[in-house]
């Protein structure tokens, strides 16, 4: 992948740009251009990993929170797809030796940064086709089926691919720097010394990286690329112009966790990567058009959102009664918000996705990587499902956002218990390395 | 009748024809760029207000131009591609004041692109959205994001898909549309059909003979018709010679343009006998002329228009108004009880249609526009039946497209009896986005009562 071209972009999309295009070059750009200098000020991380959360998805008590309590993700994200090297593909080389080599790369990272914001938070997650290699099937405390269509209208590809790395930080060299460090084209980390790298276990499959961004007023930034309209507010956090991730609107880890089995602690991760027409959605719409669309009609009438979901403060203000009028908002009054039907899926009270997905223009095209944790992945579909709302009576152009997302990519994964992420087999209890 | 609701081609009075008459009529185009040659680049033409317009379907300014190109055949469906120039349109989403926003179309290059979807057995243009997805490419790279195209009715193509769509230099175009598998409800003969996600590619050259021929292509009226309640008539409709002409003078204007499709013209000579479309002309051409037009084959196919039968060709017993309950069925689509400007038909069906449940009858209830019959689609309706002054029934009624009826919204309904009161409600309007002339009606839609007639009286 060829660099951004610095003199045609402000500086924040040039790094955006460099996060895009990954490698060593693009590494020492980025620490050339960002107020980090090029020894950026990163918090330095632990010698003691049992300090660290068992859950690899335990990222909430470490990140930082905006003034509402709303928590911030990271504001750069990458997600690494990796495939064993052909040596071990078969699998009957997935030894200790193989998980102590995985294991320290891992570690490295927890070494180099603080497990915050500020330093890096990542998981790794592996696929439905890394566990078929194995002649043991996943017990029944995981629920991870491969990856399929869950719309009439989609034909995605599916990640068939071994593992995923997710990498999160708000410092774009970091991410970069981590991803270049376990595959050893990175002495040093964050000043730490880079003992252990994994291409010994895994190469990278980089057609299918992708990369992202999050935050009041990172999309805005990127109204240069083709697709993104100059309406969209300075401040949305999202390409969709609104806040989102509400603490009432989000699961809690515990409700994401497997609570049985081998796996135990650990939890499933569905990603879909979409694109999004913003030029219909800011272009042509109104904004009482879009807060229906996107939270309910009771929203906009009562005028809730305000210019880009700040008046919500820290709740998506989704209550009972909203979400039980979904039926009777989409006969009664013809739209539907995208908040609203999903919201159908809670159980007692509670949602079952927590989202870490991210605004991307991977491919010079406005997108979205939609990560969601849930304990198993029919909760994901069932929550998708009440999405597509193919129950409700309603036009599909005003069902919600579904007339502004393509899905063109599916992923399910299993994200194990920090103590079993190294290329668990289908059976293993947490393997000490 | 009145007067004649139709506006015909022959009383337009001016032709944009190139830059002359724009800038007579309309005053100096402003768009800044220039085309290859350092001529002004006229993507559009000038876009004139209707002051306002009634609370109901009205002739617009001018008639639109576009280039149609070949339908192409998928599995169950065809579709047929259609081209203007960017313009502004009109999308809904709910009831109140603020539920309808003006799309203003985007400066420099672009097409308003449309196209019409039909079942190739039954002709039937199928007027509801399922996500259909469009995207363009050129020299093998995407040209902005995917779209879905909006659900519309405009008067001279009925329902359609479009939307407008910018597109960065002069040059030529792949589209690319997937329509997936229809999920209403169907009957009849589309009962179980129309269930695979069908894909069509097309081709297009953007250049200046496109602008010429689809700027220089629009018909003013004379400014005393514009908001004058009444629609054009549908653009496959009669008049062919005129329309040939019209075409073929801004056809001969450009050069080496492949697309330019005499097929069509061909098409129009075929429309006749398949589809008379406006009211007050001749039989109406059942749907089944599928037959008919397959034999003039691929290149000679005709676009059918969305309209619905005539009043005549439902079955059943017409439901009267209260005051009306004595006279006859109505003669013509105008003169159905309208809410909101649509014309509303409602029929009982009787106990045995393929339709209804069981021994129950069917009550079909279609609200179209009031000149074209055009379907109303997207819409929510129920009905309250009172048999004495007290409740019988209350249904909510269910959009379906029927291989014969087309759309409507139905319900089984138990027997009702002569001097039965029917109360249509219309929860929410239709769904649909619209070209001028039908944004400001089928908004504000009131209840409709009709009255089950003595069937003698048929």
């Amino acid at each position: 992948m060829t660099l951004p071209d610095r003199s045609s972009l402000s500086r924040r999309d040039y790094v955006r740009g460099l996060v895009a295009a990954g490698g060593a070059t693009a590494l020492g750009a980025c620490l050339d251009v960002t107020s980090d200098g090029p020894e950026p000020d990163v918090p330095s991380g632990t010698d003691d990993p049992a300090s660290l959360p068992d859950r690899q998805h335990a990222w909430n008590d470490s990140l930082s929170t905006d003034a509402d309590g709303t928590i911030q993700l990271p504001e750069h994200h990458v997600l690494c797809p990796l495939a064993l090297s052909d040596a071990i593909a078969d699998g009957t080389d997935i030894d200790d030796e193989r998980r102590e080599t995985v294991e320290a790369g891992l570690q490295t990272l927890e070494r180099a940064y603080e497990w915050s914001n500020e330093g890096l938070v990542f998981t790794i997650g592996y696929t439905p086709a890394y566990f078929a290699r194995f002649d043991d099937s996943l017990p029944d405390s995981v629920d991870l089926p491969d990856p399929e269509a869950l719309t009439a209208q989609e034909t995605p590809e599916f990640d068939e691919f071994d593992a995923l790395l997710h990498l999160a930080s708000d410092h774009p060299s970091v991410v970069l720097e981590a991803e270049e460090g376990l595959f050893g084209d990175r002495e040093q980390l964050n000043g730490l010394e880079v003992e252990t790298d994994l291409s010994d276990v895994f190469d990278r499959v980089v057609q299918h990286r992708r990369t992202g961004f999050i935050g009041e007023g990172l999309p805005a930034e990127h109204a240069d690329v083709d697709g993104v309209p100059d309406s969209i507010h300075e401040n949305a956090p999202f390409f969709m112009g609104f806040r989102s991730g509400f603490a009432d609107s989000q699961a809690t880890e515990d409700r994401v966790t497997i609570e049985d089995g081998p796996f135990a602690g650990g939890a499933t991760m569905h990603v879909s990567s979409m694109a999004i027409n913003l030029t219909q959605w800011f272009q042509q719409e109104n904004h009482y058009q879009r807060v229906s669309k996107l939270f309910s009609p009771d929203h906009a009438d009562e005028e809730l959102a305000g210019e880009y979901g700040e008046a919500l403060g820290g709740s998506s203000a989704m209550t009972p009664d909203r979400i039980d009028a979904t039926e009777a908002d989409a006969r009664e009054r013809g739209v539907v918000g995208h908040a609203q039907k999903a919201a159908r899926a809670r159980e007692d009270g509670e949602p079952l996705l927590l989202r870490r997905d991210f605004n991307t223009v991977d491919g010079d095209q406005p997108g979205l990587h939609f990560v969601s944790l849930q304990d198993e992945i029919d909760a994901f579909v069932r929550v998708r499902e009440a999405m597509t709302g193919t129950d409700l009576e309603v036009a599909r152009a005003n069902s919600g956002i579904l007339h502004y997302l393509f899905v063109n990519r599916r992923g399910n994964y299993l994200l194990p218990a920090r103590d079993a992420r190294a290329v668990p087999t289908p059976t293993s209890d947490s393997t000490d390395v | 009748m009145p007067r004649p609701h139709t506006f015909d081609r022959r009383t337009f009075v001016t032709r944009t024809g190139t830059a002359t008459a724009a800038l007579a009529l309309a005053g100096c185009l402003e768009f800044g760029e220039e085309t290859d040659n350092g001529a002004e680049l006229e993507t559009a033409p000038e876009v004139i207000e209707v002051e306002d317009p009634p609370a109901a379907v009205y002739i617009p300014t001018h008639r639109e131009a576009m280039r149609m190109l070949d339908p192409i055949e998928a599995g169950d469906i065809a579709i047929a591609p259609m081209l203007s120039y960017p313009h502004p349109f009109w999308i809904v989403a709910g009831s109140g004041e603020d539920a309808i926003e003006r799309v203003e179309p985007e400066d420099g290059r672009g097409v308003h692109m449309m196209f019409t979807v039909w079942d190739r057995e039954t002709g039937i243009v199928l007027p509801v959205d399922d996500g259909a997805r469009v995207t363009v490419e050129r020299d093998g790279e995407q040209v902005g994001s995917p779209l879905s195209p909006w659900t519309m009715i405009s008067q001279e193509m009925g329902f359609h898909f479009g939307d407008n769509v910018s597109l960065p230099a002069d040059g030529e175009y792949t589209v690319t549309v997937e329509l997936p598998p229809i999920s209403t409800t169907t009957t009849g003969a589309l009962e179980d059909r129309l269930t695979d996600t069908e894909t069509a590619t097309f081709e297009f050259t953007y250049d200046e003979a496109f602008r010429e021929e689809v700027v220089g292509g629009v018909e003013y009226f004379d400014e005393s018709f514009w908001g004058t309640t009444g629609a054009l008539e549908p653009m496959d409709h009669g008049d062919h010679g005129d329309h040939d002409d019209h075409d073929h003078q801004s056809g001969d204007d450009h050069h080496g343009d492949d697309h330019h499709d005499d097929g069509n013209h061909d098409g129009h000579g075929t429309a006749d006998e398949h589809h008379e479309s406006a009211d007050g002309h001749g039989d109406h051409d059942d749907h089944g002329e599928h037959d008919d037009h397959d034999d003039h084959g691929e290149h000679h196919q005709h676009v059918p228009y969305s309209a619905l039968a005539r009043i005549g060709e439902y079955p059943g017993t017409i439901l009267r108004e209260p005051a009306a309950v004595d006279d006859g069925v109505p003669a013509e689509n105008a003169d159905l009880p309208r809410s909101g400007d649509a014309a509303v038909l409602v029929t009982v069906l009787e106990s045995g249609s393929r339709l209804a449940d069981g021994d129950e009858g069917y009550l079909l209830v279609s609200p179209r526009t009031p000149y074209n019959r055009v379907p109303l689609a997207d819409m929510a309706l129920s009905v309250t039946i009172e048999r004495d002054g007290g409740e019988t029934a209350e249904l909510s009624l269910t959009q379906t497209i029927d291989g014969e009826y087309d759309l409507h919204y139905g319900a089984s309904v138990e027997a009702l009896e002569a001097g039965d009161s029917v109360t249509v409600t219309i929860d929410s309007p239709p769904q649909v986005a619209r070209h001028q002339g039908y944004e400001t009606a089928f908004l504000e839609m009131e209840d409709l009562e009709f009255v089950v007639p003595e069937v003698d009286g048929e």
